[in-house]
């Protein structure tokens, strides 16, 4: 894996196509913001959402409340445009992050964790027989979803504290959090 | 009036010194995400209104909309006391710097559209009349929903900004 992290960073630093644009004066602050904006779109319709599935406005279909959920699908597409371009500027930043990626773990335990209640969920909310109440199932899984995202939020937010600074000898670990001497700019500071 | 001396007063108190100084990621970065999450409830909330003012579910009854209205406030409430905080921390940075007011300003303004667009969607007294349909939503709470969203964006964005900004970080500097 550190290898592939080291490649994937001199990868991203040879062909970055964006670099122009995000270091321009406004292209980093813009995109943050869009990026704020984004996980506002996606807390206030996935959240939404699972609110109801927990019990929240109960009298309310649960398909009804599923219409916001492609205003959430907005916002995850502006987060992963505005994410990559972010990676894609400053990718050792990023890569070697342990905040990052523990990001992107919850990221992917909040997509499984949809998919499950689509997979497992689907007919009893949104059939012709579907009931108010969401059934234990949703609940579970609207719980699961809940925590993912907040958590995605406090990894975003703490990436800044785990920047990583160069290596000192040989690293061990799964994953590599620090970049590697003779990796160009290294570790940025502050 | 100067008001130099009372940021340094601030500045040198021990909880800003904690919000600030302290390795503890309970201090500024668990502040900072407390801010982001609150943000996220708080925003989410008041967009997801809007949205369904302007035709976004109409399946959900607006009146229902307002069992979300805890929400909105709890994500509001967190974002106050974990806004203090940070102010508390970096006074003269916020203070100092005009987006700090124009970011205030908007929440304001959102917030008192969010209350005045609930005063006339949450009312269901037609409810009790079952055969009075649902009133319509008239085109002046849409045109008050869009520029709750132009609020709720703008003072993202400005929050956004004060990290670049900003004049003086500190009283001394």
């Amino acid at each position: 894996m550190h290898d592939f992290q080291v490649w994937l960073v001199a990868a991203i630093r040879a062909h970055s196509p964006v670099v122009h644009i995000m270091r321009s004066a406004w292209g980093w602050p813009i995109a943050e913001s869009l990026h704020f904006l984004g996980l506002c779109l996606l807390v206030g319709s996935i959240g939404t959402f699972d609110l109801r599935l927990l019990g929240v406005a109960k009298r309310v279909p649960i398909a009804a409340v599923h219409r916001f959920i492609p205003w959430g699908l907005l916002g995850f597409a502006i987060n992963i445009t505005t994410g990559l371009m972010f990676l894609l500027t400053e990718p050792d930043q990023y890569i070697y992050n342990p905040s990052f990626h523990f990001k992107l773990l919850f990221l992917t335990i909040g997509g499984v964790n949809a998919s499950m209640f689509y997979l497992t969920s689907y007919r009893q909310a949104f059939g012709p027989d579907a009931t108010l109440e969401a059934p234990r199932r949703a609940k579970v899984i609207a719980a699961i979803s809940l925590c993912a995202w907040v958590s995605v939020i406090i990894c975003g937010r703490l990436l800044t504290f785990y920047r990583p600074g160069e290596c000192t000898g040989h690293e061990t670990g799964l994953l590599l959090t620090c970049a590697p001497e003779g990796d160009g700019r290294g570790g940025r500071g502050g | 009036m100067n008001i130099n001396p009372f940021f340094v007063w601030l500045e040198s108190t021990e909880l800003s010194q904690w919000v600030v100084g302290s390795p503890s990621l309970l201090a500024f970065p668990g502040i900072l995400s407390l801010h982001a999450i609150g943000m996220g409830f708080a925003v989410g909330i008041g967009v997801a209104l809007d949205l369904r003012v302007l035709g976004v579910g109409r399946g959900v009854p607006l009146a229902e909309m307002r069992r979300f209205v805890p929400v909105l406030w709890s994500g509001f409430w967190v974002n106050a006391v974990s806004g203090v905080l940070l102010l508390i921390g970096y006074p003269t940075k916020a203070l100092t710097n005009p987006v700090f007011y124009l970011k205030l300003l908007l929440i304001a303004i959102a917030l008192v559209l969010y209350v005045k667009i609930g005063r006339q969607v949450f009312d269901d007294t037609w409810r009790t009349d079952t055969t009075t349909p649902e009133p319509g939503v008239s085109p002046r709470v849409q045109r008050l929903a869009i520029v709750s969203l132009v609020c709720w964006t703008g003072a993202i964005t400005a929050g956004r900004l004060l990290a670049y900004t900003y004049t003086r970080l500190t009283a001394s500097g």
